[in-house]
C-alpha cells in the first residue's frame, strides 16, 4: 500500500479547466449547472457576474448583446443573453486545434 | 455595337434608390442603372463591372459616402462621381469636392430643377475623357489667365496622380478653389505648386460660393512669391493618408462595417473608421479587456486571445494587442466562422 501512496502524491497538482454549462438569473446567482462539482459554484458565479457586467455595460453602451465569446488559450467561454440573466458554456480548448472553436459553434 | 454607359446609384435608402433609378431613366442616353445599399456592396460592384458614372449619398450610417468616394477616387480614378446628399451643409460640399468629385447636388435640388441635374449628368456621361473638353497638355497656368481673359465660366478640375482639385471660374474671375484639406487661397497656391498635373473644364456652377476676392494677378503674384513648405503635404502626411487610404479599402475588401482602435490608457482617445461615436464602444471594449484577463488570470485558462460579441445588428470582434485593443465591427450576415481571421487580417493592416 505504501507504494501506491507514493505513486498517487508524485504528480504535480493540476487544476482541471472547467467542463459544461451553466445559468445565472440577473443577480449572477448560479441556478443549474452540469460543470463538474470539483469546481466550485462560487467561481461558476464569478464567471457569471462578469459576463453580465459586460452584458449591462453592452446595453448602456447602446449596443445590446445577445452573444458574448471570450476566448482564452485554454478555454472558450460562450454566453448568451436570457432575459437579464444567462446560459454559459465553458469548453476546455485542445491547444492544438487550428481554428479557434469558438466561432463554429455559433449557430 | 453600341455600348451603354452604366451608372451605379449608392445611398442606404431603398425607397430613395427605386424613385431615382426610375428618375435616371430619362437620361437621354439610357444609361444602365445599378443600385447599391452600402458602400461594401457599391465597391464590390465596382470592382466587378465598369461604370462610368457613381452617385453617391454622402450620409450613410456605416461607411459614409465621403469614406466610399476617397477609397474611390485611389481604385477608380476615371470614374466621374456625384455627390449627393438631403442636407445643406457646406463642410461636406467642401469635403466632397476636396475628394474630387464631378458634381455636387442636393437631393431636394435634384427635384427642384430635375432637368438641370438631368443635363448635368448627361455630360458626365457622354464626355469623351481623351476629347476636346479634356485639355490635358496645356500649362494650368495658361488656361486660367486665359479664361480670365475671355471672361469664361467654368469649373476646372485638376489632377496630380491621386490628388484632385477644382478651382471655380465666374465671368473670368477666380471665385473659389479646393484640394484635400485646404479651399480659398491655401488651395489655389497649393494646386500651382502641383508638378504634372493633368486639368479639364466642366460645366460653370453659377450659384457656387466665393471664396477668393483677389484678383488673379494678385494671387498668380503672391502664389510666386510665398514658397512656404508647410503648404505641400509633408512626406509624413502623405504617408498618414496613403495608410488611410490602404485601411479603408482594407476595410471595404474583407466586408467589416467599422473599426476602432481602443488604447489601453483611458486618457488616450480610441480612433475609429466607419463609425461616428466611438467613445461608447471603446470604453465597453476596455471594460470587456479587463473582465477578460481578470476571468484568466482566476480560471488559469491561459492568455484571452479574443472576444465576441454579436447581435441581430452586427457582430463585433476584439482583439487584444500590445498597447491596444483592436475591435472590428461586422454586419450580421458575416459568417461568424471566418471573423476571427478576417479581423486578425484587419489588425495587420492597422499595424503595418
Amino acid at each position: 500500500m505504501g507504494i501506491l501512496n507514493w505513486l498517487s502524491k508524485s504528480g504535480p497538482d493540476f487544476q482541471k479547466l472547467p467542463a459544461g454549462s451553466f445559468t445565472v438569473d440577473r443577480h449572477g446567482s448560479v441556478l443549474t449547472t452540469t460543470v463538474g462539482s470539483e469546481f466550485s459554484r462560487r467561481r461558476l458565479g464569478d464567471i457569471g457576474r462578469e459576463v453580465l457586467s459586460l452584458f449591462h455595460a453592452a446595453r448602456a453602451a447602446q449596443m445590446p448583446l445577445t452573444g458574448l465569446d471570450l476566448n482564452f488559450a485554454g478555454l472558450h467561454i460562450a454566453a448568451r443573453e436570457m432575459q437579464g440573466g444567462a446560459i454559459i458554456f465553458l469548453s476546455p480548448q485542445n491547444p492544438l486545434a487550428a481554428s479557434p472553436p469558438a466561432e463554429k459553434e455559433r449557430p | 455595337m453600341e455600348t451603354r454607359h452604366k451608372i451605379l446609384v449608392l445611398d442606404d435608402d431603398s425607397s430613395w434608390l427605386e424613385l431615382c433609378s426610375d428618375f435616371l431613366t430619362q437620361l437621354p442616353s439610357k444609361p444602365d442603372i445599378l443600385t447599391a445599399t452600402s458602400g461594401m456592396s457599391a465597391l464590390s460592384l465596382l470592382d466587378a463591372q465598369p461604370f462610368r458614372v457613381l452617385l453617391c449619398d454622402l450620409k450613410m450610417p456605416q461607411m459614409d459616402g465621403l469614406e466610399v468616394l476617397s477609397i474611390v477616387r485611389r481604385r477608380f480614378p476615371e470614374l466621374r462621381t456625384v455627390a449627393l446628399t438631403g442636407f445643406s451643409d457646406e463642410e461636406f460640399r467642401s469635403r466632397a469636392y476636396a475628394l474630387g468629385v464631378d458634381l455636387f447636388w442636393q437631393k431636394f435640388d435634384m427635384h427642384q430643377n430635375p432637368q438641370l441635374f438631368l443635363d448635368c449628368l448627361e455630360s458626365l456621361l457622354i464626355r469623351d475623357g481623351g476629347g476636346l473638353s479634356n485639355i490635358h497638355r496645356k500649362n494650368l497656368l495658361d488656361v486660367i489667365q486665359m479664361e480670365s481673359a475671355l471672361r469664361n465660366s467654368s469649373v476646372l478640375r485638376i489632377t496630380s496622380g491621386w490628388k484632385v482639385a477644382h478651382i471655380w471660374i465666374k465671368d473670368g474671375q477666380l471665385v473659389d478653389a479646393q484640394v484635400e484639406g485646404a479651399d480659398g487661397e491655401a488651395a489655389f497656391w497649393r494646386i500651382m505648386k502641383w508638378k504634372d498635373s493633368a486639368f479639364e473644364s466642366l460645366p460653370p456652377e453659377p450659384g457656387h460660393i466665393q471664396t477668393i476676392t483677389k484678383s488673379l494677378d494678385a494671387l498668380l503674384l503672391e502664389s510666386l512669391q510665398t514658397v512656404k513648405k508647410a503648404d505641400n503635404p509633408t512626406p509624413r502626411q502623405e504617408a498618414e493618408e496613403t495608410a488611410l487610404i490602404t485601411r479603408l479599402t482594407a476595410m471595404a475588401y474583407e466586408g467589416a462595417d467599422f473599426v476602432v482602435t481602443v488604447p489601453a490608457k483611458k486618457e488616450d482617445a480610441a480612433k475609429g473608421w466607419g463609425i461616428r461615436d466611438v467613445d461608447q464602444l471603446a470604453a465597453w471594449a476596455r471594460q470587456a479587456g479587463k473582465a477578460a484577463r481578470r476571468l484568466g488570470r482566476k480560471l488559469d485558462a491561459g492568455p484571452w486571445t479574443h472576444a465576441a460579441g454579436h447581435n441581430l445588428e452586427r457582430h463585433l470582434l476584439l482583439l487584444p494587442g500590445k498597447d491596444r485593443t483592436f475591435v472590428a465591427g461586422w454586419p450580421p450576415e458575416a459568417d461568424p466562422c471566418c471573423l476571427f481571421e478576417q479581423s486578425k487580417k484587419l489588425a495587420d493592416t492597422w499595424a503595418s
